[in-house]
């Protein structure tokens, strides 16, 4: 059966751009059906901007047109549509970050990540849904609505990068942006049966991107598959001025990176602690078979022993609370946004458990604490690499959980995100990728890397696409309608 | 169905957070939470009682990591990053402007 333009990869898209099979205003259109046709049921997006679009798909064709697909080495991602979280500063174009406090907010500065995709040719559809301010694990503490998880829309699309992540898997864009700051790309990546990659700390720019917990925040690629995630990878990674953590670290060629990867040399670690947390045994079942299907493509599978997950919740916990009171204090409605009576119950929360934890009187015991664990659990992923190159887990214990399951806990978002923490808290790469189903709702496996080491969990992940279907599975739509 | 994780016990509340906690960090992040403080009380004592786990953990000389990557003292190099906005641009989505420039409440004598 042939593909929908709208659900078209990165490279195939570029394939017929490049071949003139159809143009970018073709593409962009064709997403735009996609939306109107089904975004009224899944709430994916908060905002789009189709005359922009439109009109930058024009100007794509004209560069193609005009230049030859020659043009395509100097940008390569030319009249591709994608959707960008709304925590994404985007010039003249309203970014909420999903919270009533920055509603009716036209930055007047373009961050860096959607700066280089401009330049490389890429086109913005528009701007998509997320736990306000990226608090969350479900896009329900959005302060407009909770999107709906295409595979069953009384399920949460998971977060906060929920509206991306909905986004990619019903094909209303080609490939979508979101931001990681301790499992917030590789949730819904899960949940949602997408590919998601949180690159290392550092790699790309937060420049733009609205602060939350500044030591770990990462903006990332959400996609169709592990090749286009690369592909993005290698456009917006890279040291930026207007970043002092960026890293300046030489960004290598991550297309090569896949095809010249060999995985029979490859060694990955299996930790006790990680298979051990109580997964549901559908997602069990399915993530070991993952772990076979390593086997068989020829890797070495070494059981390791990694510090019970259970710390960095608490960890984590401390550390992001503590920096959202300090970045979310910047929102003093005098500059910009409304005053502070418009944050919602999930940021006052946060905001005032960080207030508290750097206290003068508790600073030591929890948040100079929390830091030394940290160190803790850097130094243990340290100990582990010197066996393995790859670390193998469950990226969520669970599939989806039905709308209203928020409430179940104070920390809901750092539980079910307790397989994400030691890698985000630590700095590491980390890829999510689809690896089958249990109960009719996709199961996720997440490759953990060494720092800066982006190439082999690529290479890995798509050596396990390459062998496997799980990435190309997609929702019935039409019983949404 | 609920499994695993969701079985982690939150302990019994060791650490009390007061209501009267409550209103003092609220004032100082300079939140309105009227009407749910016994409600954040709760919620706080919950989260603090969970984070205890940590003193599971021996870190007597274990250093504090502030930056994963080892980045230390990044400066500028030349004039590659200056004032990337306009006063315009600048003063576009503030609230109050007189005379060019941002106005706010009295610092001093303000009610």
């Amino acid at each position: 059966m042939t593909k929908k333009l709208n659900e078209l990869t990165i490279i195939e898209a570029l394939k017929g751009l490049k071949a003139k099979e159809f143009t970018s205003v073709d593409l962009t259109r064709a997403c735009f059906d996609q939306i109107e046709k089904y975004d009224g049921v899944i709430n994916a997006y908060v905002t789009l901007v189709k005359e922009n679009a439109l009109n930058d798909a024009e100007k794509a064709d004209l560069l193609i047109n005009s230049h030859g697909p020659e043009i395509f080495d100097e940008k390569p991602l030319l009249g591709i549509p994608y959707a960008c979280k709304d925590n994404y500063s985007t010039k003249g174009i309203e970014t909420t970050a999903s919270s009533n406090i920055l509603k009716d907010y036209f930055p007047p500065f373009e961050s860096t990540v959607t700066q280089k995709l401009k330049d490389a040719g890429a086109i913005l559809l528009g701007k998509t849904n997320l736990d306000a301010f990226a608090h969350g694990a479900s896009t329900e503490n959005s302060d407009f609505y909770t999107t709906k998880n295409p595979w069953d829309p009384t399920k949460v699309p998971g977060g906060s990068s929920g509206g991306s992540g909905a986004a990619v898997i019903s094909d209303m864009c080609v490939f979508a942006m979101g931001s990681d700051t301790g499992g917030s790309i590789r949730c819904p990546a899960s949940w949602c049966g997408v590919t998601g990659l949180k690159p290392t700390y550092g790699r790309v720019s937060r420049y733009g991107l609205a602060a939350m917990a500044s030591s770990t925040d990462c903006p990332g690629p959400m996609t169709k598959t592990v090749e286009d995630a690369a592909y993005v990878l290698q456009v917006i990674a890279g040291k930026d001025v207007h970043d002092a953590t960026s890293a300046p670290e030489r960004v290598p060629d991550y297309k090569k990176s896949i095809t010249e990867f060999d995985i029979k040399k490859l060694k990955v670690g299996r930790p006790h602690s990680y298979f051990d947390i109580g997964m549901q045994p559908g997602v069990a079942e399915k993530v070991n078979a993952a772990v076979e299907t390593f086997k068989k493509l020829g890797a070495t599978i070494v059981d390791i022993d990694l510090i019970d997950p259970k710390y960095a919740i608490a960890v984590y916990t401390i550390i992001q609370r503590s920096e959202v009171s300090s970045n979310l204090a910047r929102l003093d409605g005098i500059r910009y946004g409304h005053t502070r009576d418009a944050f919602g119950f999930e940021a006052k929360k946060r905001i005032m458990l960080g207030t508290y934890a750097l206290s003068a009187g508790y600073y030591d015991q929890y948040y100079a604490k929390a830091q030394k664990v940290r160190t803790l659990l850097i130094e243990d992923f340290n100990k582990a690499f010197d066996k393995v190159d790859l670390i193998i887990g469950p990226t969520m214990p669970n599939v989806a959980v039905p709308i209203g399951s928020v409430n179940s806990s104070p920390i809901f978002g750092e539980l079910t995100d307790m397989m994400q923490l030691p890698g985000s808290m630590s700095g590491l790469p980390v890829i999510a990728i689809p690896c089958g189903q249990s109960d009719n709702l996709p199961v996720g496996v997440q490759l953990i890397g060494q720092k800066f080491n982006e190439s082999v969990v690529f290479g890995a992940a798509a050596a396990f696409q390459q062998a496997t279907t799980y990435h190309v599975v997609k929702p019935n739509l039409e019983e949404l309608l | 169905m609920v499994t695993g994780i969701w079985s982690l016990k939150l302990l019994s509340y060791s650490l009390m957070i007061t209501k009267e906690d409550v209103i003092k960090i609220a004032e100082l992040a300079k939140l309105d939470i009227s009407g749910q403080e016994e409600l954040f009380a709760s919620l706080f004592s919950q989260t603090i009682d969970y984070i205890q786990i940590l003193e599971e953990l021996n870190t007597k000389t274990t250093p504090e990591t502030y930056q994963v990557t080892g980045l230390t003292n990044v400066f500028q190099q030349g004039e590659e990053n200056r004032a990337p906005l306009t006063k315009e641009e600048v003063l576009q989505n503030a609230k109050e402007v007189t005379k060019g420039l941002i106005a706010t409440k009295g610092v001093f004598d303000r009610d």
